[in-house]
C-alpha cells in the first residue's frame, strides 16, 4: 500500500483502523489521482514513513526524532484522520503530537473523518485547529474526497468548520 | 448739254451713294439722340450741380449755427465753473460751520452729563441728612423704652428673690425623697441585669444549636458579606477546599475557591457564581452549561455542583449562601452514559459506512460497467442502507435526549437567515417535485437559541412538508414574532394531511401514519418526537391542524427570544 510520489502528484496521508474502510479511501484516492501513504495506528504512521524511507521502526516516544528526519524525506499534503485507532492513541492525541513539532508541519491540513459524535471530541479537534471535521456515515466518499481537493487547490482561505 | 450734261452715273454707285446716304443718315440719327441724351445729361448735371449748391448753402448755414451752438455752449460751460466754485466754497463754509456746532453741541453734552452728576449728588447728600435725622429720632424713642424696661425687671428681681427663699426649702424636702428612691432603683438594676445574663445565655445556646446543624451539613457551606467577605465557614467546605475556618474567615471568597472550567483556565471574577450572587441573582451550576472543578493544592480537582443565594434586607442583597458538593460521582456517571452514546454510534456506523462507501464505488462505474439491473438493484442497496444511517441518527438523537446529554449551546441567532439556508438545503428536493414554494418572512428579533436545534426544528418540519406533498403543490412558510416574547414559525401545505384517526400519535416514537406509508415516503417515524422534544426543552410549544375542511397541514412552532435560564 505504499506509493511512490512525484512533485505533481499531492499525497495523501491515511490514517484509519478499519481494514475494508482503510481499502475503499485508498482505491477512490489512487482513481482521483492522489498519492496515498496508510497507516493504521499512531504509531504505524511514524514508522511507515520511516519504514519507506529505509530509516527503520522507531517507537512512539522519539516522533520528534522522526519528524526532523521526514522532514525533508517526505511530502505529504493532507491528512485523512479517523478519531477510533488501533493502539492506546487516538486521532485526538496523533493531532497533538504531530502539531507538538511544529515548523512545516503544522501548516498540512488535516481532515478528521470519524463516526463519533460526541461535541466534547469535536470541540477539542477544532481546539486543536483541523481543517474540517465529517461524520462518515453521512457522506459521500466522493464529496469528501471533492472537498479535500478544492482545499487543496485554495481559492480562499477557510474556517474549521463541523460537518 | 442739258439732259444730256446729266452725268450717268452708273448704277453701282448709285447703289452705293444710297448706302452712304443711308449711313449717313442713320449716322445723323445716332447723333441726334446723342445730341439728345447729352441734353438731358447737361439737364441733369445742371439740376445736380444746383442741388450741390443748395446742399452746400444749408452745409454753411448749419455750420454757423454750430460755431453758435458751440460758442453757446462755452458760456454755459464757464457759468457752471463759476457756480461750481462758489458752490465748493459754500460747502466749505457749511463744513467748518458744522464742525463748530458738534465741537459745541459735544460741549453741551459734557457740561450737561456734569450737571446731572452734581444734581445726584446732591440728591444723595439729602437722602442721607433725612436717614440719619430719622435714625437720631429712633434712637431717642428706644433710650425711653429701655428705661422703661429696666424699671419693670427691677421689680420682678425683686418678687423672684422672694421666691427662691421659699423654693430652697421645698427642694430640701425632695431631695430626702429622692435617696429613697435611689436605693430602689438600684436594686431592680441587678435583678435586670441577672435576667440579662440568662437571656443572652439561652439565646447562645439557640445560635450554637444553629450552627452545629449548618456546619454539619453533608454539603459544603459558605456565607459571605456583601462584600464578599466570608463570615461562615462549615467543615464540609474546609475539608472540600482544603482550608481551615481561622484561616477564610473575613477573606474575600476568590482567594479560597479557586474555580477553573474543562480546559483548566480560571473563572474570571465576575462569572464567579458569588460574584453574580452579589448581584443579585440566584446562580446554580445546573443551569450553567460548563463544567466547573475546584483546583485542590495537589493540582488534582473535582467537579463541583454550586448554588449560590443572595440574601436581601428589602432590596439591598446583605451577603451570600453558597452550598456546593463534589459531584464526581455524578459526573463520572454523565461520562460513562455520553462515552456510551458515543461508542454505539460510532460501532453502528462503521458497517454502514462500508456498505454505502463500496456501494458508491460500484454505482460510480469505474470497477466496471454495470448493466441496467444491476444498476436498480445497487440503488435499492445504497437506499436501503441510507435508511438505516438516518435511523440510527435519529435513535441517537433521541437516546441523547433521554439520558440528558444532548448538548446546548445558546448563540445569538439570525433567525430568517437560518431558515433560508435550509431552504437552500432542501432545494432539490422542491425542484424535483415542482412545489409551488413561499417564504414570508416578518421582521423578527435576534433568538437566543443552539443553532444547531433551531436547524434540527425547521429542517424536519420542512422536509416532513415537501415529503408529504404531491408533485406540483404547496408549501409556504413564515416567521413573525408574537407578543414581544416568542417567535411563531409556520409551515403549511396542501398535501396528503393527517389522518383524524391518528393525529393523538404524531408525536410518538416510531409512529408513521398510514397514509404516508401507503405513499411509499421514507421516514424514521422519529422527527417529530425528537423536534418536540427540543422544542419543549428550549421553553417553546408545536402543534398543528390537519382538517378535511383544509386540505393538507399547517404546523406551528414559537420558540421564546431568551433562552430560558
Amino acid at each position: 500500500m505504499k506509493k511512490i510520489q512525484t512533485k505533481e502528484k499531492k499525497t495523501i496521508l491515511v490514517i484509519e483502523d478499519e481494514r475494508p474502510l482503510l481499502e475503499i479511501v485508498n482505491e477512490k484516492l489512487i482513481e482521483k489521482g492522489f498519492g496515498v501513504i496508510t497507516a493504521r495506528s499512531v504509531d504505524q504512521v511514524f514508522n511507515a514513513m520511516l519504514d519507506k524511507n529505509g530509516l527503520g521502526v522507531i517507537a512512539a516516544t522519539n516522533i520528534k526524532q522522526a519528524l526532523d528526519y521526514l522532514e525533508n524525506l517526505e511530502q505529504v499534503d493532507a491528512i485523512w484522520l479517523d478519531h477510533n485507532l488501533i493502539g492506546k492513541e487516538n486521532g485526538i492525541d496523533f493531532v497533538k503530537k504531530f502539531k507538538a513539532n511544529g515548523g512545516l508541519w503544522n501548516k498540512i491540513p488535516i481532515f478528521v473523518i470519524s463516526n463519533t459524535e460526541s461535541s466534547e471530541t469535536i470541540k477539542s479537534y477544532v481546539n486543536l485547529g483541523v481543517s474540517k471535521y465529517y461524520v462518515k456515515s453521512n457522506h459521500k466518499l466522493d464529496a469528501i474526497i471533492k472537498d479535500i481537493n478544492n482545499s487543496l487547490n485554495p481559492k480562499t482561505k477557510r474556517k474549521t468548520v463541523r460537518v | 448739254m442739258n439732259k444730256q450734261s446729266i452725268i450717268s452715273i452708273p448704277d453701282d454707285t448709285i447703289f452705293k451713294l444710297k448706302i452712304l446716304a443711308e449711313e449717313k443718315e442713320s449716322v445723323r440719327r445716332k447723333l441726334v439722340v446723342t445730341a439728345e441724351k447729352l441734353r438731358l445729361k447737361a439737364k441733369q448735371l445742371a439740376v445736380t450741380a444746383e442741388e450741390k449748391e443748395s446742399v452746400r448753402r444749408k452745409l454753411v448755414i448749419t455750420a454757423e449755427k454750430l460755431v453758435a451752438t458751440a460758442k453757446e455752449k462755452e458760456r454755459v460751460r464757464r457759468k457752471f465753473a463759476t457756480t461750481a466754485k462758489q458752490l465748493t466754497i459754500t460747502a466749505r463754509e457749511k463744513e467748518s460751520v458744522r464742525r463748530k456746532l458738534a465741537i459745541t453741541a459735544e460741549q453741551l453734552r459734557i457740561k450737561a452729563k456734569q450737571l446731572a452728576v452734581t444734581a445726584e449728588e446732591k440728591e444723595n447728600v439729602r437722602r442721607k441728612l433725612v436717614i440719619t435725622a430719622e435714625k437720631l429720632v429712633m434712637t431717642a424713642k428706644e433710650k425711653e423704652s429701655v428705661r422703661r424696661e429696666l424699671v419693670g425687671t427691677a421689680k420682678k428681681l425683686r418678687l423672684k428673690a422672694m421666691q427662691l427663699a421659699e423654693t430652697a426649702k421645698e427642694k430640701e424636702s425632695v431631695r430626702r425623697k429622692l435617696a429613697i428612691t435611689a436605693g430602689k432603683l438600684k436594686k431592680s438594676r441587678e435583678t435586670l441585669e441577672r435576667k440579662v445574663i440568662e437571656r443572652t445565655k439561652s439565646l447562645e445556646m439557640a445560635r450554637a444549636k444553629e450552627e452545629a446543624i449548618l456546619l454539619s451539613i453533608g454539603d459544603g457551606l459558605i456565607a459571605t458579606d456583601e462584600k464578599g467577605k466570608i463570615i461562615l465557614i462549615n467543615k464540609t467546605a474546609e475539608k472540600l477546599l482544603e482550608k481551615e475556618s481561622k484561616n477564610v474567615m473575613g477573606k474575600i471568597f476568590s482567594e479560597t475557591i479557586h474555580l477553573e472550567d474543562e480546559y483548566g483556565i480560571p473563572i474570571p471574577l465576575a462569572k464567579h457564581p458569588v460574584s453574580m450572587a452579589l448581584l443579585g441573582n440566584k446562580i446554580s451550576t445546573k443551569n450553567v452549561s460548563e463544567i466547573i472543578y475546584h483546583a485542590r493544592k495537589d493540582k488534582s480537582r473535582f467537579p463541583l455542583s454550586i448554588m449560590v443565594t443572595p440574601v436581601t434586607l428589602g432590596k439591598k442583597v446583605i451577603g451570600t449562601i453558597k452550598v456546593f458538593r463534589d459531584i464526581t460521582n455524578e459526573h463520572q456517571i454523565d461520562r460513562a452514559k455520553t462515552e456510551f452514546v458515543s461508542l454505539a454510534s460510532h460501532q453502528l456506523r462503521t458497517p454502514l459506512s462500508t456498505v454505502s462507501w463500496y456501494t458508491e464505488m460500484l454505482l460510480g462505474g469505474k470497477i466496471g460497467e454495470l448493466n441496467e439491473k444491476q444498476t436498480k438493484y445497487l440503488n435499492e442497496v445504497y437506499q436501503g442502507n441510507q435508511r438505516m444511517i438516518d435511523l440510527v441518527n435519529a435513535l441517537l438523537d433521541v437516546s441523547r435526549l433521554e439520558l440528558g446529554t444532548f448538548p446546548i449551546e445558546p448563540k445569538q441567532i439570525n433567525i430568517i437567515k437560518l431558515i433560508k439556508s435550509v431552504i437552500h438545503e432542501q432545494g432539490p428536493q422542491i425542484n424535483s417535485k415542482k412545489i409551488a414554494f413561499s417564504f414570508l418572512p416578518e421582521k423578527v428579533p435576534i433568538i437566543n437559541a443552539d443553532p444547531k436545534l433551531v436547524r434540527m426544528i425547521v429542517q424536519n418540519i420542512l422536509s416532513n412538508s415537501i415529503k408529504y406533498t404531491q408533485a406540483e403543490g404547496q408549501v409556504s412558510i413564515s416567521i413573525s414574532s408574537v407578543d414581544k416574547k416568542n417567535v411563531l414559525f409556520k409551515v403549511s401545505d396542501n398535501g396528503y394531511g393527517i389522518p383524524r384517526n391518528q393525529q393523538d400519535k404524531i408525536f410518538t416514537k416510531l409512529f408513521r401514519a398510514d397514509n404516508v406509508r401507503e405513499k411509499d415516503t421514507d421516514g424514521t417515524g422519529l422527527g417529530l418526537y425528537i423536534v418536540k422534544s427540543v422544542v419543549e426543552n428550549s421553553g417553546g410549544k408545536i402543534w398543528f391542524e390537519s382538517t378535511k375542511e383544509e386540505l393538507g397541514t399547517r404546523f406551528f412552532v414559537t420558540l421564546p427570544i431568551k433562552k430560558i435560564l
